[in-house]
């Protein structure tokens, strides 16, 4: 599994597409999304701002809800969604090619559109619905390259495409006409919604919406979202006063900057907690029988592909459940850790030691430096208080706000800071051992 | 397997057909081809077919205020040949329209609509 990278994502399709691989492209930001690729040519793609086959089937009424969850339930396993409807009477053959062709289209203009964007290819991955098409790739970076054009043309600002659509209040001319789809936009936007939950609502195709959005904007009938400079922050940053002191972090010798990303998290708890990892990656509702069944063929890295390669196999969410799947899985990872010490800092990438056999959290920062903070902060001595000029040289680019020590409760506070000690209170021991001995009884 | 491929191979089996094609008239691109199109340019017709569809469908013309009243089919006369575009009605949202390019002297134009016609119903539905 290629590490995440910021690319192209149209370069690396080609790239892909040229050494005829099968698995998932999966494109993070906004909106990101994934496409699928059987031996070298486009077989599906999905994206959070367009709706999937799904819900394009389910929205307009042509399969009940039931249907095409009987349909995901039977076939998800094998990867024959598709043929099952189509075998089953429920669709035809022409409708599901249709409809397929077009979610991939309008997926794939959201997907491959950005000029950068953090992409990896995850070998093996297939999709639930199985190949119903096969699209040149090709012609897909073609279409996508004509698609931007013509937006440009329509409209030139982008905000459009991703901004709460609010109608404007006011016409800007005295009769206005209006085709049914752009009707259908304005009726149902309440300035809150985006084009994304327009496009999933109405049923309609993502790209297909947000042109007719860009139209809309063109006719000066919405209202366009305005635009903020760098505006200065406004914010006071706490400043370390009192018992609070400032911390330094002892950052392990060992562990050199590991580069901490969501998916390292994922492989790093993959072949520890394996039950939670996936449980974990299960967020999103679907995903839970296809963590079962790795559908994805060839695994190629030890412990990644099981996880990684499931998880795209999910619902029409695919794209948000892998990036929440990675938040999730890091703070599982971080608790898990607590509880299986050792293993856990085996496995981790890092190779974080753990330090004279103190159970160590890895700290996943966003500064890619993996640290390891002991469970009590020094207590007794003071720990020095430093400025922020000296801080490890991994963050001397950033500006880190003081952190703040965490005093464990009960602890003495050194002797500088602390007036008189707090008078301690004389029953305390006798009243916790009866209300001890009490629950012990009643547990008899 | 009555699928896209199908319906353009029955299309070209029209009587004088020259091309076909499924396009996308929204966008103008032809989701599906086959056979010849007008300058060997099977992406130009498409945009052309969907900026005349849009036109049509756009400010409602020619259809009145009855309700389903709407827009089945286009036939363009041109010295070359005639061009017919045939809006497949989906339940779902597809916006695609059928275009079957048909020689001027061997083609049957009634018999090429009526064709039409069925392959875009047979195509939808059983």
């Amino acid at each position: 599994m290629t590490p995440s990278k910021t690319a192209a994502p149209g370069r690396l399709l080609t790239q892909v597409a040229g050494e005829r691989q099968t698995g998932a492209l999966v494109v993070g930001g906004h909106p990101g999304g994934t496409v699928y690729v059987l031996e070298g040519r486009v077989i599906y793609a999905e994206t959070p701002a367009a709706p999937g086959v799904g819900e394009l089937l389910t929205s307009s009424g042509r399969l009940a809800a039931r249907t095409w969850q009987n349909a995901l339930d039977l076939g998800t396993s094998t990867a024959r969604v598709g043929r099952l409807l189509v075998e089953q009477g429920h669709l035809t053959r022409g409708e599901l090619e249709l409809c397929v062709l077009g979610a991939t289209y309008d997926a794939a203009y959201f997907v491959l559109s950005p000029a950068a964007a953090p992409v990896e290819f995850l070998g093996g991955a297939t999709h639930w619905l199985g190949a119903v098409v096969h699209i040149d790739p090709s012609a897909v970076a073609r279409e996508v390259r004509r698609r931007v054009r013509i937006l440009d043309e329509i409209f030139p600002d982008p905000r459009v495409d991703t901004a709460a659509v609010s109608p404007a209040t006011r016409a800007p001319r005295e009769r206005v006409t209006l085709t049914a789809p752009q009707w259908e936009l304005l009726v149902a936007a309440d300035g809150q919604r985006t084009p994304a939950d327009l496009a999933q609502l109405l049923g309609r195709a993502g790209f297909a919406t947000i042109q007719e959005l860009r139209r809309l904007a063109a006719l000066g009938l919405i209202e366009l979202p305005e635009v903020r400079g760098d505006a200065p922050e406004f914010v006071r940053l706490p400043r370390a006063r009192g018992t609070a002191v400032d911390v330094r972090r002892p950052v392990s010798g060992v562990a050199a900057a590991a580069p901490v990303s969501g998916a390292a998290s994922i492989s790093g708890a993959a072949p520890v907690s394996g039950a939670a990892s996936i449980s974990a990656a299960s967020v999103s509702g679907t995903a839970v029988a296809s963590g079962a069944a790795p559908v994805s063929g060839a695994a190629p890295v030890s412990g990644a592909a099981p996880v990684s390669g499931a998880a795209p196999v999910s619902g029409a969410a695919a794209s948000p459940a892998l990036l929440s799947a990675a938040s999730a899985a890091s703070v599982s990872a971080a608790t898990a850790a607590s509880l299986s010490a050792a293993s856990m800092s085996a496995a981790t990438t890092s190779g974080t030691a753990s330090v004279d056999g103190v159970p160590t959290v890895p700290v996943i920062g966003g500064n890619a430096v993996v640290g390891t903070l002991p469970p009590a902060p020094a207590e007794g001595a003071d720990p020095a208080r430093h400025t922020l000029a000296d801080e490890g040289n991994a963050n001397a680019t950033v500006y880190r706000p003081p952190r703040l020590a965490r005093r464990k409760p009960g602890a003495k506070l050194p002797k500088e800071l602390a007036g008189e000690p707090p008078p301690v209170h004389q029953g305390t021991d006798e009243v916790l051992l009866k209300r001890i001995r009490t629950a012990l009884r009643a547990l008899r | 397997m009555p699928g896209v491929d199908h319906c353009l191979h029955e299309a070209m089996a029209i009587p004088g057909a020259v091309g076909a094609s499924i396009v996308d008239y929204t966008t103008g691109f032809p989701v599906a081809t086959t056979g010849a199109a007008p300058n060997s340019d099977h992406e130009a017709a498409a945009a052309g077919t969907a900026d005349v569809v849009q036109a049509a469908t756009s400010r409602s013309l020619f259809v009145s205020a009855i309700p389903h009243d709407l827009l089945e089919d286009l036939i363009i006369t041109t010295a070359g040949g005639y061009h017919l575009l045939r809006i497949v009605q989906t339940d779902f949202d597809s916006r695609l329209v059928l275009y079957v390019w048909l020689d001027r002297v061997q083609g049957n134009l009634a018999m090429a609509r009526r064709r039409m016609q069925t392959l875009a119903a047979e195509l939808v539905a059983t």
